[in-house]
């Protein structure tokens, strides 16, 4: 098959509403959303606690966030596959080969990227905020929220980096979910496999998706970011 | 006239360097202070220990009558006492919600947030910058909504870094026209400035720091020496 011909199959099974390719693509979206959606609060609280004190050890901290983000995905799979696996000490939850695995994955391969995001964001913000806030009597909890609205762009964008890195990662994936047909097989998982078969045509088309996710969430977060400029605010 | 609040040994250093070693400092209550001194002697950083946004040694401090360690910065002086930065930043809300952030910080019903928030407004003269996005005031406009933004919380001690610095022409006279308010409402007002209309204000006693020591001079030393 010509790739011509595989892209025009893929554009086929797209717009035939092909019944497993899209489970496929709901499978990627629900587990990438709920393990960031379990992700975001601590990342984001610990990204803001980290920029906002001064503790013994925080230049470590940071240094630790940031290498977390070049960790490779399948390193982590393999550290989630020790856990979860039978013998392992999660091995009771039976998460292994399950879309709960998956979850579990994407929140750990997620959290630092959050995390690293959302620490440059608040530590980039002017530092008369918190200040202000402050003097002006507001609680620990008022400034957080307060110091969070005013980052909200960066936390945004760290949001959406988030989900770019979790719907696009293949390994942790793949060995934690094992790519089940139909129960834990992901857009990334499948395009691996379907062109080890030499089937381009469900890939290209998969891969057509997920390109497309990531114009949709990135174009959406620079309208935001646009209207913050129009409106005079910060990105 | 009782005193508001008495500090002593306040010292504060940057690494090796010893900033200042204040051995008094006195501010009686409803009272006006300038702070002045050459650029980078601590003016700010004495008002920002004060308003409990930098640390510093001190060996007693008395607010009120009332005994007071610095660290950590007690409650009863976060809401005594309100620093205002030289250029106040202003939150991306609302005019109206900036000058209403302390009375909610503070739980207070929202319909008296409401009604304080209008008179403040009608007083700093912001009402026409009601549905303005704050990041588009300019400087004057934004030194007024921060002094509103402080004053509805009636503080006891009101401290100013440099609140006409970087003004000019109306902007300027607009602030200055405002302190003698904040004042007659019963605060006592610290203002670390060079402005010599601001140090001319009447009633206003002058502080002086150099060489890390604090210079007091009283009203009739002032008139003797200008």
């Amino acid at each position: 098959m010509t790739l011509w011909e595989a892209t025009q199959h893929a554009f086929a099974l797209l717009f035939s509403g092909d019944a497993a390719l899209w489970h496929i693509v709901w499978v990627s979206v629900k587990t990438s959303v709920i393990g960031l959606l379990l992700a975001t609060p601590p990342a984001v609280l610990l990204g803001y606690a980290i920029a906002m004190h001064r503790f013994p050890g925080r230049r470590i901290a940071v240094w630790l966030a940031q290498c977390a983000l070049s960790l490779p995905t399948v390193l982590i799979g393999l550290l989630l596959y020790l856990l979860l696996s039978r013998r392992g000490p999660l091995g009771p939850l039976e998460w292994l080969f399950s879309q709960s695995g998956i979850i579990a994955g994407q929140f750990v391969v997620g959290l630092p990227v959050l995390l690293a995001f959302t620490l440059a964001a608040v530590q980039a913000l002017d530092p008369r905020y918190a200040e202000t806030a402050r003097a002006l009597g507001a609680s620990r909890w008022r400034v957080l929220t307060t110091v969070l609205h005013e980052a909200r762009y960066g936390v945004m964008a760290a949001v959406i980096s988030g989900f770019g890195r979790v719907i696009s990662e293949v390994g942790c994936a793949l060995m934690v979910g094992g790519n089940i047909q139909g129960e834990t097989r992901t857009i990334t998982t499948a395009i691996a496999l379907e062109t080890s078969k030499g089937e381009f045509a469900q890939g290209i088309a998969l891969g057509i998706v997920l390109v497309t996710l990531a114009l949709v969430m990135n174009g959406a977060l620079m309208l935001l970011q646009g209207e913050a400029h129009t409106a005079g605010g910060r990105a | 006239m009782s005193s508001l609040l008495i500090v002593r040994g306040l010292r504060k250093g940057h690494g090796e360097r010893l900033l200042f070693d204040i051995d008094e400092l006195t501010l009686d209550t409803a009272s006006a202070y300038v702070l002045t001194g050459a650029n980078g002697v601590g003016k700010s950083t004495l008002l920002r220990i004060l308003g409990g946004l930098e640390t510093a040694q001190v060996d007693s401090l008395v607010f009120d009558g009332q005994s007071f360690s610095l660290h950590p910065y007690p409650q009863a002086l976060r809401t005594a006492i309100v620093y205002v930065h030289q250029h106040p930043i202003m939150f991306s809300t609302s005019v109206a919600q900036n000058i209403a952030y302390g009375l909610l910080a503070r739980g207070e019903p929202k319909a008296l947030v409401k009604k304080t928030v209008e008179e403040a407004m009608a007083w700093a003269g912001v009402d026409y910058l009601r549905d303005t996005a704050p990041a588009r005031l300019s400087g004057g406009e934004k030194q007024r909504v921060a002094l509103a933004r402080a004053r509805v919380l009636r503080p006891r001690l009101l401290l100013l870094d440099e609140p006409t610095a970087n003004l000019d022409g109306s902007a300027r006279e607009g602030v200055i026209a405002l302190i003698p308010t904040l004042i007659e409402q019963g605060s006592t007002v610290v203002m670390a400035c060079h402005d010599r209309d601001l140090i001319g204000l009447p009633g206003v006693q002058r502080l002086k720091l150099r060489d890390g020591r604090l210079e007091y001079r009283s009203r009739s030393e002032r008139n003797i020496e200008p």
